[in-house]
């Protein structure tokens, strides 16, 4: 169930890339495509319990996986420093392209 | 050796920030690097066991070191260094040297990691420093092409990484190994993922745009190194797995004929590269056992011919054959045309007799059919007019060439010569026959036929939503293909 709440996530913002027109909401759309990858990473992470794997007096608890954990931290910190690079670049291109509609800038920028 | 490989990985980013703190330093510290690279590659050629490094904990990060790597890496730092020379008094800033060198850096880290999370990370710096360094002109039309490959690429990692953690659910680690016994859609994500980062097949149509459209040394760089460093882990899988192996060559061998069928038809010469960039990738794939010395030939000689193209008065084939070009640049294209044509005595001969060699009988004729392509795409470079240096003075539309040129196209080629010794046993009668009967052939059909059509394939493919919609259909191919 929540597995397909994932997907659902992952494919509405491919689909935002694809049919937005707006560059900025393209990029929103890649966000929430990573926000997805992110949640499934969690999700495989609770398999087998909820507790987080930290030292506390709790014993005889199912802990989660913290492996994946580890590794989706690297990606959304990529996934963030790639998203504020673009933002910059769409920073400049709005100067010329006030709407920013991808269509208009693409033709006018393809040779 | 493990201590050397570690501080040879770190090195290139560290130095990358220390460039960026002492400005006056920053070609002779890049230099630097790309010598201790391509020292690096040496000793890993004369090491005889591959190298396994362990790092952290099981759940750490896994390095690999072999023969197949220390082609890749050789590569690397001889494109990087024939960049940084054909930079050296271009009067670029710090900073393109800094992003060259965390460029370099990175790609390097994709040729020993053998794990998909180490690879993630270095692909990603990838993208990052690669979008930096064909933004560098700061123009609309570069931040748009910078914009488009990172978001290419970008969308690509997202499935990847979903792939990745479908191998992490089935085995308990990230290793390359996980691939087998991974249910079919890991395989395919994780495939997808690097497909379009490698620009092989349909998904690669971003490639052509983004080659042709930066500077010509980034351009050099691009396709010399940075396609291979998503290909490398592919021909990796397929030596490590003998079930990814055939669908390995099946891509290559599509990879080779579909960038070669756009090549021939195309009238602008970085464009031209560019596709023939994409067929190239093809023929390392449809081999991988020889996919590393395949590899390191192509990225000599097209950073060679992007930087040529960078020097040639025009971009347009119709007007290079009004405008004539100095002869000692035509003596340099040609070489590197040649070698690319697989003409004898340069290493494009060798490795296509390489590759050639450890096909499948089904990849035979097709392959066959993309090394005609490929002839007759350079004989478009090899028939181009030429006039003697003296000339050339009037024409205002020389630019003055800098010696760093020369001293790039002197590394470029000389390495392109040096490498034969690596398969002299190519040199045999038959062997000769083949590639010079298939010039022939190809040089006759360019100037009988090719010369005067004038056919201009659509540009409709590259359009950036397709680009992203082709990678569902690109998931569902690949699906498709591992089911059957």
């Amino acid at each position: 169930m929540l597995e397909a709440f994932v997907f659902i996530t992952i494919f509405s913002g491919f689909f935002g890339i694809i049919f937005k027109k707006n560059l900025v909401m393209k990029i929103i759309s890649m966000d929430i495509m990573s926000t997805g990858v992110v949640a499934y990473y969690v999700l495989i992470a609770s398999r087998d319990g909820l507790f987080t794997p930290i030292a506390s007096s709790a014993n005889d608890v199912v802990y989660s996986d913290p492996v994946p954990q580890a590794v989706i931290l690297t990606a959304i910190v990529i996934g963030f420093s790639i998203q504020a690079l673009m933002l910059v670049g769409v920073m400049k291109l709005a100067k010329d392209n006030p709407t920013l509609e991808t269509s208009e800038i693409e033709k006018n920028n393809t040779p | 050796m493990t201590n050397f490989t570690i501080a040879w990985l770190a090195l290139p980013l560290f130095i990358g920030f220390v460039i960026y703190l002492v400005p006056k330093l920053d070609r002779f510290l890049a230099l630097g690097i790309t010598l201790l690279s391509a020292a690096y590659a040496v000793q890993v050629f004369l090491e005889d066991s591959p190298l396994k490094i362990q790092l952290l904990d099981s759940f750490g990060v896994n390095l690999a070191i072999d023969q197949l790597s220390g082609f890749f890496i050789l590569t690397n730092a001889l494109v990087t260094t024939a960049v940084i020379l054909y930079c050296w008094q271009s009067g670029r800033t710090a900073f393109f040297y800094m992003q060259a060198i965390m460029l370099h850096g990175s790609v390097n880290a994709t040729f020993i990691c053998e794990d998909f999370i180490s690879l993630y990370v270095a692909l990603e710096v990838i993208s990052v420093a690669a979008f930096l360094l064909i933004t560098y002109p700061r123009t609309d039309r570069s931040i748009w092409v910078g914009l488009r490959y990172l978001f290419v690429s970008n969308t690509a990692m997202l499935f990847y990484l979903v792939g990745a953690i479908l191998v992490y659910k089935a085995h308990h680690s990230f290793n390359f190994a996980g691939l087998r016994g991974s249910p079919p859609e890991a395989i395919a994500l994780i495939f997808l993922g690097l497909l379009a980062k490698g620009g092989i097949f349909v998904s690669g149509l971003w490639l052509p745009l983004t080659h042709s459209e930066s500077e010509s040394p980034v351009s050099a760089m691009l396709s010399g190194v940075v396609v291979k460093a998503a290909v490398f882990p592919l021909v990796r899988c397929a030596l490590m797995l003998e079930e990814i192996d055939p669908i390995v060559r099946f891509f290559g061998v599509s990879t080779a004929l579909l960038g070669v069928g756009y090549a021939i038809f195309e009238k602008d010469t970085k464009r031209t590269l560019a596709f023939s960039t994409i067929s190239q990738l093809g023929f390392v794939l449809a081999a991988p056992v020889v996919g590393g010395f395949y590899a390191l030939t192509h990225g000599l000689v097209k950073s060679a011919l992007f930087l040529i193209s960078g020097i040639l008065p025009s971009r347009d084939f119709e007007e290079l054959r009004n405008l004539a070009i100095a002869k000692n640049i035509m003596v340099v294209l040609v070489v590197a045309s040649l070698s690319i044509s697989g003409f004898p005595l340069l290493s494009g001969f060798s490795s296509k007799v390489l590759t050639m060699k450890n096909l499948e009988p089904w990849q035979v004729i097709p392959i066959n059919i993309a090394a005609l392509g490929t002839v007759i795409t350079f004989a478009k470079f090899i028939f181009l007019p030429h006039k003697k240096p003296l000339e050339t003075s009037l024409d205002k539309n020389h630019k003055k060439i800098s010696s760093g040129f020369w001293w790039a196209m002197t590394i470029l080629l000389s390495g392109l010569i040096l490498a034969n010794a690596f398969y002299y046993e190519a040199y045999t009668y038959f062997n000769l026959i083949k590639p010079l009967a298939t010039i022939a052939i190809g040089w006759l059909g360019y100037l009988l036929i090719l010369k005067k059509l004038s056919i201009t394939l659509p540009r409709k493919m590259e359009t950036f939503d397709h680009l992203i919609g082709i990678m569902s259909l690109m998931l569902i191919l690949v699906f498709w293909i591992l089911q059957v």
